[in-house]
């Protein structure tokens, strides 16, 4: 983990309120997908905290990483008027990433809404390796989802679109589409609102099969020293911190 | 001016600058190593220690407020044993010196935590948290009474030579009379402030965000509140006054020592840089330079 000053590449709306932010990558360490940074939206007091963002890609070659992130606050308002060639102050690379899935599993990848980011990372990750996975999106409608960033991967990967209205692909929520179109074997790998990711844990309960999760929290430190960021957890200790026990866990050591 | 002196005396011992990191900022210190170079510390407070662990409140523990943040962790902790076992051989590597934050729920648990920490050198001294406003027994309780402020620390003054520095809340009617109880029971110094009560509630889901209804409010918001009560104490107490609450830049730090304190801790301000401590530290002796002052108690003969 580094802080760095990084130069912003590209910055531009990809769906409704959705956001691509591209930026130079200079910590020591290349991040892995599930990772996240914390970055100072303002430069004032309000807002005052960084936000943690989960990174969507890394480019080795170019050294440039990318986050997805909504327009929602003012913070994340902020952030929508960084131009190229500004500079953004960024903590990074943060947190657990996912793991590996299991041999002979198939990489089933659950994302919801904001979710996509890391998600997307994984999935390019995961495009060069054992079993393509399948990839499910969900949104509210088709204004919210970003297609040319899904699209492209359609070559190498099974990518499913749903959404609340039906105005893009299957109709109905991404866990919907899951109890009609699980595939064998499955591993889940999920980020998204938590309903969503708690009905993606139950389902896989009943086929038996793993499911990691990348769990959210409102984060003050995002390196462990605040307790801020705890969610509850099963086992010896009630809680986890978030920021380093996480952000991915196992679905089976959440309280849901 | 040809030297500026940025050392303090706390009791028996210097702090070797006046810029350190607030109690539960910043953890046990390893968590920002990779960040910032630790040796550049005026003082790390560590998070509170407790003699049993304790697992900390419920969630959501922390919420953002104007210039600020409501933080309800509880006093999550290790407990006395693992701290021990587990922290203090880091702090050992440590240049700076590290200040161990006490909490306790009873007068007795307080003095077992201080004879239990007593022979490890790598404890520099203790700071006294009398002023923690989300437990529910201990902290608070003693703290706002000057009479139990004093009895404690007398009591904790008969087992350490090391400093003690008593922690004080804001939520007192006078934080001046508090402060004076510590000094007459022999504190070496006094920290001020923690953080002020405060409440955020979900208008749609009608009651409040944290999961424990209230929590301590810190962050720029309380700058001037913590500036006051520097000044209140400072008038009241001839002891070394450590100030906190807000701290983001230099001039916030300076604010604090024309106020009347000898130090200041860094607490929120790490959370949105880490490199805040040595920016103020820097900014502070370029302001010495600029303005002729030679040590930490220079800056007292303004403000009367």
């Amino acid at each position: 983990m580094n802080q760095f000053s990084a130069h912003v590449t590209k910055n531009r709306e990809i769906a409704l309120d959705y956001y691509e932010l591209s930026f130079i990558w200079s910590a020591d360490n290349t991040p892995e997908p599930g990772q996240f940074i914390t970055l100072r939206c303002g430069t004032g007091t309000a807002p005052l905290l960084r936000r943690p963002f989960a990174l969507s890609s890394y480019n080795p070659e170019t050294k440039t990483a990318r986050i997805i992130y909504q327009k929602r606050g003012e913070a994340t308002t902020l952030l929508t008027a960084k131009h190229p060639e500004d500079t953004i102050d960024i903590i990074g690379p943060l947190g657990n990433g996912f793991p590996a899935p299991s041999e002979g599993s198939r990489p089933v990848l659950v994302a919801g809404g904001i979710g996509l980011g890391p998600v997307l990372f994984l999935a390019k990750a995961m495009r060069e390796t054992q079993t393509p996975p399948l990839l499910i999106f969900g949104a509210r409608n088709r204004y919210q989802v970003p297609l040319e960033i899904i699209e492209p991967l359609s070559a190498s990967i099974d990518i499913a679109v749903c959404t609340d209205d039906g105005s893009q692909g299957f109709k109905g929520t991404a866990a919907d589409y899951l109890q009609e179109h699980c595939p064998e074997h499955p591993e889940f790998f999920t980020c998204g609102p938590h309903p969503m990711m708690k009905a993606v844990y139950d389902l896989s309960r009943t086929c038996r099969a793993r499911c990691w999760v990348s769990m959210e929290q409102i984060m003050a430190c995002g390196v462990g020293a605040c307790m801020g960021c705890a969610i509850a957890v099963k086992g010896e200790k009630p809680f986890a911190r978030v920021c380093v026990e996480g952000p991915v866990f196992d679905g089976d050591a959440v309280v849901w | 001016m040809s030297t500026i002196k940025l050392q303090l005396n706390i009791g028996t011992k210097t702090l070797p600058n006046p810029v350190g990191v607030a109690s539960g900022t910043f953890g046990y210190g390893s968590e920002y190593e990779k960040l910032i170079g630790l040796e550049h510390l005026g003082g790390l407070y560590t998070k509170a220690v407790t003699l049993e662990p304790r697992p900390g409140n419920g969630i959501p523990r922390i919420i953002e407020t104007p210039s600020g943040m409501l933080n309800s962790i509880g006093l999550a902790n290790v407990g006395l044993d693992a701290f021990v076992r587990t922290k203090l051989p880091y702090f050992k590597t440590l240049k700076c010196p590290v200040i161990v934050n006490v909490a306790g729920s009873s007068a007795d648990e307080y003095l077992r935590l201080v004879e239990a920490l007593e022979e490890f050198d790598e404890v520099w001294g203790y700071e006294i948290n009398l002023s923690c406003p989300n437990v529910k027994k201990g902290c608070l309780a003693f703290g706002s009474d000057p009479a139990q402020v004093e009895t404690l620390t007398a009591s904790l003054r008969s087992r350490t030579a090391k400093p003690l520095i008593i922690k004080l809340t804001p939520n007192v009617t006078s934080i001046g009379s508090i402060a004076r109880g510590a000094e007459q029971g022999g504190a070496d110094a006094v920290s001020c402030i923690n953080t002020l009560l405060g409440m955020v509630i979900d208008i749609r889901k009608k009651r409040p965000v944290l999961q424990n209804m209230t929590g301590g409010l810190s962050g720029p918001a309380i700058r001037p509140v913590g500036v006051a009560a520097v000044y209140n104490v400072a008038r009241s107490v001839k002891i070394p006054v450590i100030g906190i609450g807000g701290i983001m830049t230099a001039s916030d730090a300076i604010e604090y020592l024309l106020a009347g304190a000898s130090a200041v801790q860094v607490g929120t301000g790490t959370f949105v840089d880490p490199g805040i401590p040595e920016k103020i530290l820097s900014g502070i002796e370029t302001y010495m330079k600029e303005e002729g002052l030679a040590d930490m108690g220079s800056f007292h003969r303004f403000i009367t």
